[in-house]
């Protein structure tokens, strides 16, 4: 493969430009739906591309006082992470002899990348509100990630002790989809809850809780630099259920992914406007005690084969 | 390529609320505007939580001798190119607060005001109308 | 409990202090005139006795001199009982209710930004809602304060013009 070809699949498709166009088009239909939900009209489609240029039109402003380096360095380590991500997620759905032995982690490793981002921006600014805002995410990117893996270990248990995100898939394609099984559901419950904590929608949006610290960890950042966190955030909004997906429920091969990846997102629309916003502890317990003896419960049912 | 940006500009403004020592009548009047019945989000506005995403400043309030070093403050933290919009018959003219101790000047002496909306407090549709006027200007 | 002025309270009052003169204005508003100096006696018998709440107090400048007014009231009964003070123009400060009572804290800081008036005892006699670039000495509610500010705005109009 000449260097044309790589560099196009990453920045053109399936990569940064596609994931970019369709993620903003996927916060369209979210601001949509809430506005219908709450009996309103709501902004027209093109509306998060005019948020986007609008963007890109202010100035920067860096604080005098911050470290110039890593105030400029967090929104683009998300935005990085989130189009290799959509790179190997969809080559490895639609060519499954290109994954190699322990991808998966490598996956995992790309989605933890953007809250670090979040985080490292969020400590360069030199702003209170900020740091606590940061502090915040840090602590409920603890609480979300370790149900996470534990749901994780189930799926490559049941997978046969295979970490190719390739065999995964193939496997589901020869044996029928995870979720049609007990400790499948369980960990789509899990991963979706995961989700919309590492999105930050209520109720877990607490480390940008517009009352308590305006805005928290992005409050003093304007112009392209915000951009890019917008972007990475309608990224990841476009990507993590299609993993999903492909982690539980049978791969984007067939034409009926578009379908179940609707209906994830209405899941996730459902429960961000039905819900107020939890306080850090809750989240805490929320996700260790309640979320994390679930997952163990789905990794002792997926070693009996249930 | 600087008409796309401004299309941009004009078709999502992002709002932030400047309370500078207002009676708040005109704070629940903005308020109001979010709410669904004259819903103000089919243009794009959001209302943010810090000035420095901000593309609007709305302003309500008669001008303090305290409020004043902390509105130039917020007018400066907020990136350029934005606009001001001046909410209510306090920000046009200090009128019956004019001989007042504590009372400095109209708005207009310190910072740049680009739309002003009399009222007492102004109906929400006037206050839609300001702002869309503000865009159309641009 | 009846809602109107109970009469035990007014007879407990005016034996602590019989140059008290009670004005009833309305079944539940009681205005008692005290002199200066028995003020604190009688805010700390109403308010650790018999557990009044200060409610606020106001300040206003008269020919007399200055006269403030501490709003006590009574929730139970919902009544009012107002305890009236003059002080001389010449002679203006007074004891601190303060000390004892946390609700006055700001209050006081107020009056004395306002009008001039000086709490002895007080903790933290700062000023309170007047700009920081506000001279200290110039108390704008007070009578005479109109020339001050004439002279005020014409200094501000002519450094404008500078």
């Amino acid at each position: 493969m000449n260097i044309v070809n790589i560099l196009i699949s990453y920045i053109v498709f399936p990569g940064f430009l596609f994931a970019a166009v369709i993620g903003l088009f996927i916060t369209w239909i979210d601001r949509k739906v809430t506005a219908r939900v709450q009996m309103r009209v709501g902004p027209p489609w093109y509306q998060p591309y005019a948020d986007f240029l609008k963007l890109l039109l202010k100035e920067t402003i860096i604080p005098e006082g911050a470290s110039k380096t890593f105030f400029l360095l967090g929104p683009m380590i998300g935005l990085v992470a989130m189009s290799i991500f959509s790179v190997m997620l969809f080559s490895m759905n639609f060519n499954p002899e290109s994954s190699f032995v322990g991808d998966v982690i490598v996956m995992i490793y790309l989605l933890a990348l953007p809250p670090i981002g979040i985080i490292i921006g969020g400590s360069a600014s030199k702003n209170p509100l900020a740091s606590v805002g940061a502090s915040r995410e840090m602590t409920q990117f603890f609480a979300y990630e370790l149900p996470f893996y534990i749901v994780l270990a189930t799926i490559i248990l049941k997978a046969g002790g295979t970490i190719r995100f390739g065999e995964i898939i193939r496997v589901q394609q020869a044996q029928g989809p995870f979720l049609y099984s007990l400790s499948g559901v369980i960990g789509a419950i899990v991963i979706l809850l995961s989700t919309q904590a590492k999105l930050s929608f209520v109720p877990f949006d607490i480390p940008e809780a517009e009352q308590e610290v305006m805005a928290g960890p992005y409050i003093e950042y304007s112009g392209v630099a915000l951009a890019m966190y917008k972007l990475t955030r309608a990224m990841m909004y476009f990507l993590m259920p299609l993993f999903l997906i492909s982690l539980l429920w049978g791969g984007l091969t067939n034409w009926w992914a578009i379908l179940k990846f609707l209906l994830i997102i209405v899941l996730i629309v459902l429960i961000k406007n039905t819900n107020p916003r939890l306080r850090i502890d809750q989240a805490l317990k929320f996700f260790w005690v309640g979320i994390g003896t679930l997952s163990i419960i789905g990794l002792i049912l997926a070693f009996y084969n249930l | 390529m600087a008409n796309a940006k401004l299309w941009g500009l004009k078709k999502s403004p992002w709002v932030f609320h400047v309370a500078a020592a207002s009676c708040n009548n005109c704070d629940i009047e903005i308020l109001d505007i979010l709410t669904p019945r004259w819903d103000v989000e089919r243009f794009g506005i959001v209302l943010v939580g810090s000035p420095r995403h901000a593309d609007a400043l709305l302003v309500t309030g008669v001008l303090n001798r305290k409020s004043l070093p902390r509105v130039l403050q917020v007018y400066e933290q907020t990136p350029k190119p934005c606009l001001v919009i001046g909410v209510g018959t306090c920000t046009c003219h200090t009128h019956i607060f004019e001989p007042s101790y504590n009372v400095v000047g109209p708005y207009d002496k310190y910072i740049p005001v680009d739309v002003y909306i009399p009222g007492c407090p102004p109906k929400p549709e006037a206050i839609i109308m300001g702002v869309v006027k503000a865009l159309k200007r641009l | 409990m009846k809602k109107e002025f109970s009469k035990e309270i007014i007879d407990e009052i005016t034996t602590r202090c019989p140059e008290a003169s009670v004005k009833i204005h309305a079944p539940r508003r009681v205005y008692i005139r005290v002199p200066r100096e028995k003020v604190y006696d009688l805010a700390k018998f109403l308010y650790e006795q018999k557990e009044f709440r200060l409610s606020i107090a106001t300040g206003i400048d008269t020919r007399e001199g200055v006269e403030i007014i501490y709003h006590f009231t009574f929730d139970q009964a919902g009544t009012y009982y107002n305890l009236k003070i003059t002080i001389p123009k010449d002679d203006l400060q007074t004891k601190s209710l303060a000390t004892f009572l946390p609700a006055a804290n700001w209050i006081e800081r107020e009056i004395h930004e306002l009008l001039g008036v000086d709490f002895i005892g007080h903790p933290n006699l700062k000023p309170l809602l007047t700009a920081e670039s506000w001279p200290a000495e110039l108390h704008p509610l007070r009578r005479d304060y109109a020339d001050e500010h004439k002279n005020l705005k014409m200094k501000e109009k002519s450094e404008e013009a500078l």
